[in-house]
């Protein structure tokens, strides 16, 4: 017999988009997310200490297994041609406004940038990083755009939340600097401090029994 | 698809330094660049310098299409009529730059937008650390298409499916070379077909004329032939905003016969010899 963590180990090997620790709880037949979340932290901290070349991300609500940055160099070259087309600058400031005023509307969009953003919004929209909402009811009736799970997890953010505060004109550093040590160095302890000092933010799919008790 | 970026190469020339133009997505990432190169408070603005240097950027800037240069457009005008009214001071004692309440709000509002506009930027810079950092981190990639929640059915119109139709044909039309045809666009000829279209129906549009493609040689001909006829009184032309449609309407005065304006034109002006060539469509879909 396979032990619980191996399962949870497969479960996001297996999965092609983060698995919510409702989702795990479900599958593994657990009392809570809660539980599921520390057999997550549990293969993390397996993960790490064995330095293995995979490692577990927090994502979009959910847990996926992904390889360490040290190991891009070999994979770009498995890939060969195979390169991510970045975001142009127009796509990347188009999704900043969306990302802060969700649901908007494309003349909200428009009026921000100061130019027609179209074509930017339609090339989102097509790499799903936003999706249709709704519609505004204003005259024209216009579309209200809102980012996906898949805009989360192409840049490694939990959820929402994880998006820095911009005062004035600069980024707040502190919030921004967290996530990037979340990226770059995946020490055990950091992790663990991480998941203790936000304790709301655990699965915003679900679990509404922790969101409750923090708030 | 074409992103609107506006690329501009080369240099401007301002006050003895010379600025490297940089690709500008939009008027106000140019304007917020100049305000970051004069070290300029986005909260106090001076508008004499800014709108000098902005104007003196735009002549640099190459536009992709006509909507983003009209976006341009419309930056330097507000900028010209605030500077148009610091000219005018509201208090004639005070020297310093007052301006009149309208003037005042309109400033505001331009600086809200400012600081609104940098702030998605530094939001967009991050977002492209985040993207350059997550691209070093390989996992499953998602299915190819949404699951099926995720395609709200709902808001698929019409409209979309028209939209992505057009697109598609769009791009099958790119791959067929283009055609060159040999005949020159002639001045006189576009007018002789304007003459024409204007003997059965009363007025009639510039863009309906020039084609839809935005054909520069087709534009520039039929303006030239609409100025023309203008000048013979033959026709008068009317524009409501800038940018806007051109109306063109038979001028009502006019007992000339359409043959005669010709033979006239050729008598004044003799028929330029126009080197432009001639656009991939052509007046016969006008004359049918």
């Amino acid at each position: 017999m396979p032990e619980i963590i191996d399962v949870v180990e497969a479960l996001l090997f297996a999965s092609d988009t983060p698995v919510e620790a409702s989702r795990i709880q479900e599958v593994l037949d657990l009392e809570s997310p809660a539980v599921a979340r520390e057999l997550v932290e549990t293969l993390r901290r397996r993960l790490d200490a064995e330095g293995r070349a995979l490692q577990v991300m927090e994502v979009g609500g959910g847990f996926r297994l992904v390889t360490r940055p040290e190991i891009a160099p070999w994979l770009v070259k498995l890939a060969r041609s195979r390169t991510r087309s970045r975001l142009s600058r127009p796509s990347l400031e188009t999704l900043a406004i969306i990302g802060y005023r969700q649901p908007v509307s494309r003349p909200e969009v428009d009026a921000i940038r100061g130019v027609n953003s179209d074509a930017v919004l339609e090339n989102l929209l097509e790499r799903r990083m936003i999706r249709i909402a709704g519609r505004k009811e204003s005259p024209g009736r216009p579309f209200l755009y809102e980012t996906t799970r898949e805009f989360l997890v192409a840049f490694g953010l939990r959820d929402l939340a994880d998006l820095p505060k911009v005062e004035g004109e600069l980024i707040v550093p502190e919030l921004a600097e967290t996530a990037a040590a979340q990226l770059t160095e995946p020490g055990p302890e950091h992790e663990e401090t991480t998941a203790a000092d936000d304790p709301a933010e655990q699965d915003p799919g679900s679990g509404g029994d922790r969101v409750t008790a923090s708030s | 698809m074409s992103e609107q970026e506006t690329t501009t190469q080369g240099a401007v020339q301002d006050s003895g330094i010379t600025v490297r133009v940089e690709s500008f997505v939009g008027p106000l990432d140019l304007l917020l660049h100049l305000c970051r190169t004069n070290e300029m408070d986005l909260s106090r603005l001076s508008l004499r310098a800014i709108t000098d240097q902005y104007l003196a950027h735009l002549e640099a800037v190459r536009f992709q299409d006509l909507e983003t240069a009209g976006s341009f457009m419309v930056m330097a005008a507000t900028l010209i009529y605030l500077k148009s009214k610091l000219l005018l001071p509201a208090n004639p004692d005070d020297p310093d730059e007052l301006l009149d309440d309208e003037g005042e709000l309109l400033k505001r509002e331009l600086e809200e937008r400012l600081r609104e506009y940098a702030r998605v930027k530094a939001f967009g810079t991050w977002l492209a650390e985040r993207e350059a950092e997550q691209a070093l981190i390989y996992g499953r990639t998602t299915a190819e298409l949404p699951p099926p929640e995720d395609i709200p059915l709902e808001d698929l119109s019409v409209h979309l499916l028209q939209r992505a139709m057009q697109r598609l044909i769009e791009d099958q039309k790119r791959r067929v070379p283009r055609q060159v045809e040999p005949n020159p666009l002639s001045v006189l000829e576009r007018m002789s077909e304007m003459v024409e279209l204007l003997r059965s129906t009363w007025s009639l549009l510039f863009s309906s004329v020039a084609g839809p493609e935005r054909i520069r040689a087709e534009w520039v001909v039929t303006l030239l032939a609409l100025l023309e006829l203008v000048r013979l009184g033959e026709a008068r032309a009317r524009q409501a905003e800038l940018f806007g449609e051109i109306v063109i309407e038979r001028n009502a005065v006019s007992v000339r016969e359409p043959a005669r304006v010709i033979e006239d034109t050729f008598e004044e002006a003799p028929p330029q010899s126009d080197p432009l060539p001639r656009g991939e469509r052509d007046a016969e879909d006008l004359n049918a």
